[in-house]
C-alpha cells in the first residue's frame, strides 16, 4: 500500500488530508462553510470553492487549517469536499487521492438510502482505484438533515452503526448541528491512522490530545457538544453570527 | 493505475499563483502611485517583480566606488536572501499602533547610505511563499545626510552630488511606507487567492480529463476482451453444431436408404400396410435430413467456414429450375406458382448452388404460408443500376398472397432460430433458420434482402444481387457485456 502520510521531517511539516465524501446535495460544502465560519482567521485560509451556476460543486472545496506544535512542527489540515454529481467521478477519485480519513456525509431521509449506498460503493471502488486499502482508511459517517421529514429514526441509525466499525454522527449541517462533532471524530480517526503508521507521538512528540486541542482551541465550540472539552475563548461567540 | 500525483498533493509556489505579467502591471501601478520601489521574490529567491524608481542615479554613483559596490552588494543580498527575522541587522519597523497586528513579521533593514528597506513575508496557509521588499526610501527621521557609513567609503565621494542625487529618492516616514506596504500585502493576498482558485481548477480540470480518458480506455480494453471471448465462444458453439449435425446425418442417410430398399421390396415383398409404414419412415427421415442440413449450413456460416464459389451462371435457369423444384408442393397444396422472366438476361457471376438454395427456400416458405387457392410468383428483373448496391445488378422477387408478416418482425425473421409464432401449438413447422441462411448467402454475394409485407395480404421478398459480386467478409456484432463488479454490502 502506498504511504499516504505526508510527514516531512526535513521541513518539520505534517500534512493531514480529510475528504468529505457523499452523494450530491448531502451537505458536504455546507459542513466546510460552517467550519470556516467558526474558525479563527489566524489558523485557517480562505474557503476555496468553485461552483456551477446552480450552486453545485464543480471540482472541490478546500479549507486549510494550520498550526505549529509545541515542538515546533508545522501541521496543515486540509479539508476537501468532492463534487457529488455522478458525472464527476474522475474528479472525485483525484480529490480522494492520499486521504488520511474520510467524512461520509449521508442524507438521513429514507428515500436517500439507495443513493447513500451507491456512493458508499463508489467510495470503496475509488479508494481501490487509487491504491488505497479501504480497510486502512478510516471513515466517519455523518447522518445529515436530521430535521427533515421522513428521516431514519435514531433506532434505525443505531442499527446502521452496528453494521460497521465507523463512528456515526447525527447532524443538521445548515444550522451547524453536528458539524464540529463530525470534524472532531474524523480528525481523531485520522490522527490515529497516521500515528499508527508514522508514530506521531513517538517521532515528533505530537499527541492526539495536542493535535485536537491545537485545532479546536481556535474554533468556536459554543453550543456544541465540544464546548465543555474545548471552551470557546472570550468574544468568540460572535463568529457564529 | 493512476498517473502521477495530483496538483492537490503538491506544494504550491508563488509562481503557480501569480500571473507574472499582470502582477507586474499591478506592482508598476503601485510604484508609480507611491514612488517607492517594489521587489517580490519567491522562497527560492527567484524574482517575480522588480520595479525601481528614483534611486537609480544615487545608487549608481555609490556603486561606482569599490567599497560602495561591496557594501551595496551585501545590503542587497541581506534584503533578498537574508532571513525575514530580527537578525542580521534587521529590526522591527515603525508602524502606527492600529496596524501592529497586521505588520507581524515585517522587518526594517537599513542601508549604509542611510536609505532604508522594508521586508514583508508572503504568508499563505501557514507557509511563507516569499517576500515583498519596499525601498529604498529616504526615511524622514534621518537627520544627517550623508551619514559617516557613506562618506567613509571613499575620500573622493562628492557630498554635494550625493545630496542632489538622493533628492530623487522618495522621502517619507517609515510608518507611511509600512502602511502602503501592508496595503499592498492585502492586495497580494486577494490576488493569491484568485490565482490559487484559477491554478487549482485549471490543473484539476486537466487531471480530471486525463483520468476520464484513462477510464474510457480501460473500459474499451475490457469490452474488447469480452468481445474476443464471446467470438471464441460463438465459434465453438458453431463448431459443435457442425460436428453434431454431421454425426446425425450419417446414420440418418442409412435409415432412409434402408427404408427405401425395404419399400422397393429388395428384401422381399411387403404388404400394403408395411409399405405405407416404411414410406412414412422415409418421408419423416427426409424431413429430418433437410432440417439437419439447414442447421449444418447455418452453423457453418456462423463458424465462418462457408466459402462462396463465384462462377458465370444463367440467372433465368436458376429461377426456372427453382420454381420447378417447388412445383410439386404447390400443386399438392392448390397454390398457383409462376415464373416471370425478362426478355434478355446476360450471364452473371454467382454461386449457383447457394443462390438456388436461397430461391428454393423463399419459394418453399411462400408456398408454406399461402393457403389453398393463393398465388406465388418468382420474378427475375433485367440488369440495371441498383441504388442499394451502387452497382449494376438484378433482382429476384418472390411474392405470395399468404398470411403476411407484421412490420415489427421484419428484422427478427432473419435471425437464426427465430419464429414469428414460437408457441408449441403453432400452425407452421420448421426450425426458423431458412431466412438466416438466405440473408447470409445473399450478403455473401454483396447483395441485400428486402422484405415488404402486410398481415393477411401476403409478403414480398426482394433479393438485390450484383452482376459481379466482390468477396466480402461478414461483420459480426457481438453484444457488449458488463464487467464483473466486486460486490459491496449495503451500508445504509
Amino acid at each position: 500500500m502506498e504511504v499516504t502520510v505526508q510527514l516531512n521531517h526535513a521541513q518539520r511539516e505534517l500534512t493531514v488530508k480529510i475528504v468529505y465524501y457523499g452523494p450530491g446535495l448531502s451537505g458536504k460544502t455546507t459542513n466546510l462553510q460552517m467550519i470556516h465560519q467558526r474558525t479563527l482567521p489566524e489558523v485557517r485560509g480562505r474557503l476555496l470553492t468553485v461552483e456551477t451556476h446552480d450552486d453545485r460543486t464543480l471540482f472541490f472545496d478546500l479549507l486549510p487549517v494550520f498550526f505549529s506544535t509545541a515542538s515546533g512542527f508545522k501541521v496543515k489540515v486540509k479539508l476537501f469536499t468532492v463534487p457529488g454529481q455522478v458525472i464527476h467521478n474522475a474528479t472525485r477519485r483525484i480529490v480522494l487521492q492520499g486521504a488520511d480519513a474520510v467524512a461520509f456525509i449521508a442524507d438521513s431521509r429514507r428515500s436517500a438510502a439507495p443513493e447513500n449506498n451507491a456512493y458508499w460503493k463508489n467510495l470503496v471502488e475509488n479508494m481501490r482505484e487509487n491504491g488505497l486499502d479501504p480497510a486502512q482508511v478510516p471513515v466517519v459517517i455523518q447522518y445529515n438533515k436530521r430535521d427533515l421529514p421522513d428521516t431514519k429514526t435514531d433506532a434505525e441509525i443505531e442499527e446502521t452503526r452496528k453494521k460497521g466499525k465507523e463512528p456515526v454522527v447525527g447532524a443538521i449541517a445548515i444550522r451547524g448541528v453536528g458539524v464540529l462533532e463530525t470534524l472532531f471524530s474524523v480528525l481523531q480517526v485520522a490522527y490515529r491512522n497516521i500515528d499508527e503508521r508514522a508514530g506521531l507521538s513517538k517521532n515528533i512528540g505530537l499527541t492526539e490530545r495536542e493535535f485536537l486541542t491545537q485545532v479546536f482551541n481556535n474554533i468556536d465550540t459554543s453550543g456544541t457538544e465540544l464546548e465543555k472539552v474545548f471552551p470557546p475563548r472570550k468574544g468568540q461567540g460572535s463568529a457564529t453570527s | 493505475m493512476r498517473q502521477g500525483e495530483s496538483v492537490l498533493q503538491r506544494k504550491i509556489t508563488l509562481g503557480d499563483l501569480l500571473d507574472t505579467e499582470s502582477f507586474t502591471e499591478v506592482v508598476k501601478g503601485f510604484v508609480e502611485l507611491y514612488r517607492v520601489g517594489i521587489k517580490v521574490f519567491d522562497d527560492k529567491g527567484s524574482k517575480l517583480a522588480d520595479i525601481k524608481i528614483g534611486n537609480g542615479d544615487f545608487c549608481g554613483y555609490v556603486f561606482s566606488f569599490p567599497e560602495g559596490r561591496r557594501r551595496c552588494t551585501a545590503t542587497v543580498g541581506r534584503v533578498k536572501d537574508g532571513p525575514v527575522a530580527l537578525s542580521h541587522g534587521a529590526r522591527l519597523p515603525v508602524v502606527e499602533s492600529d496596524l501592529e497586528p497586521m505588520a507581524k513579521g515585517m522587518v526594517t533593514v537599513s542601508c549604509f547610505t542611510g536609505l532604508r528597506y522594508l521586508i514583508l513575508p508572503i504568508r499563505w496557509e501557514g507557509d511563507v511563499l516569499g517576500r515583498v521588499v519596499f525601498g529604498p526610501f529616504l526615511p524622514e527621521d534621518l537627520k544627517d545626510f550623508p551619514p559617516a557609513s557613506l562618506t567613509e567609503i571613499a575620500d573622493g565621494l562628492d557630498v554635494g552630488n550625493s545630496r542632489a542625487l538622493v533628492e530623487k529618492v522618495r522621502r517619507a516616514p517609515e510608518s507611511t511606507i509600512a502602511r502602503v506596504m501592508l496595503h499592498f500585502g492585502q492586495l497580494l493576498q486577494t490576488m493569491l487567492f484568485a490565482g490559487q482558485k484559477m491554478f487549482l481548477t485549471t490543473q484539476l480540470h486537466i487531471e480530471a480529463t486525463l483520468e476520464q480518458n484513462r477510464d474510457l480506455e480501460e473500459r474499451n480494453r475490457k469490452l474488447e476482451d469480452a468481445n474476443v471471448r464471446l467470438k471464441e465462444l460463438d465459434r465453438m458453439k458453431s463448431a459443435f453444431l457442425a460436428t453434431v449435425s454431421h454425426e446425425l446425418r450419417t446414420p440418418l442417410t442409412s435409415i432412409i436408404g434402408y427404408s427405401e430398399m425395404l419399400a422397393e421390396g429388395l428384401a422381399g415383398a411387403l404388404n400394403d400396410e408395411q409399405v405405407d409404414y416404411v414410406r412414412t419412415i422415409m418421408e419423416k427421415g427426409e424431413t429430418l435430413l433437410k432440417l439437419i442440413s439447414s442447421i449444418l449450413d447455418i452453423s457453418q456460416i456462423e463458424a465462418g467456414k462457408v466459402r462462396l464459389n463465384f462462377e458465370p451462371m444463367d440467372a433465368q435457369e436458376l429461377v426456372s429450375s427453382s420454381v420447378s423444384s417447388v412445383k410439386p408442393q404447390a400443386t399438392k397444396k392448390g397454390v398457383s406458382l409462376e415464373a416471370k422472366m425478362p426478355s434478355t438476361m446476360p450471364q452473371v457471376l454467382g454461386d449457383r448452388d447457394r443462390l438456388r438454395q436461397v430461391v428454393v427456400n423463399l419459394l418453399a416458405n411462400a408456398v408454406k404460408f399461402t393457403p389453398k387457392g393463393g398465388k406465388v410468383s418468382a420474378t427475375l428483373t433485367e440488369v440495371m443500376h441498383q441504388p442499394d448496391l451502387n452497382a449494376p445488378g438484378y433482382r429476384i422477387i418472390i411474392e405470395d398472397s399468404g398470411v403476411g408478416i407484421a412490420a415489427d418482425q421484419f428484422d427478427k425473421i432473419f435471425q437464426s432460430f427465430y419464429q414469428v409464432d414460437s408457441s408449441s401449438t403453432r400452425e407452421y413447422g420448421g426450425a426458423g433458420i431458412g431466412l438466416a441462411i438466405v440473408k447470409s448467402f445473399v450478403e455473401g454475394h454483396g447483395g441485400v434482402v428486402r422484405v415488404a409485407s402486410e398481415v393477411g395480404h401476403g409478403s414480398r421478398f426482394t433479393l438485390i444481387l450484383p452482376v459481379t459480386p466482390s468477396l466480402q467478409t461478414q461483420v459480426q456484432i457481438t453484444p457488449p457485456v458488463t464487467a464483473l463488479q466486486v460486490p459491496v454490502d449495503d451500508r445504509f
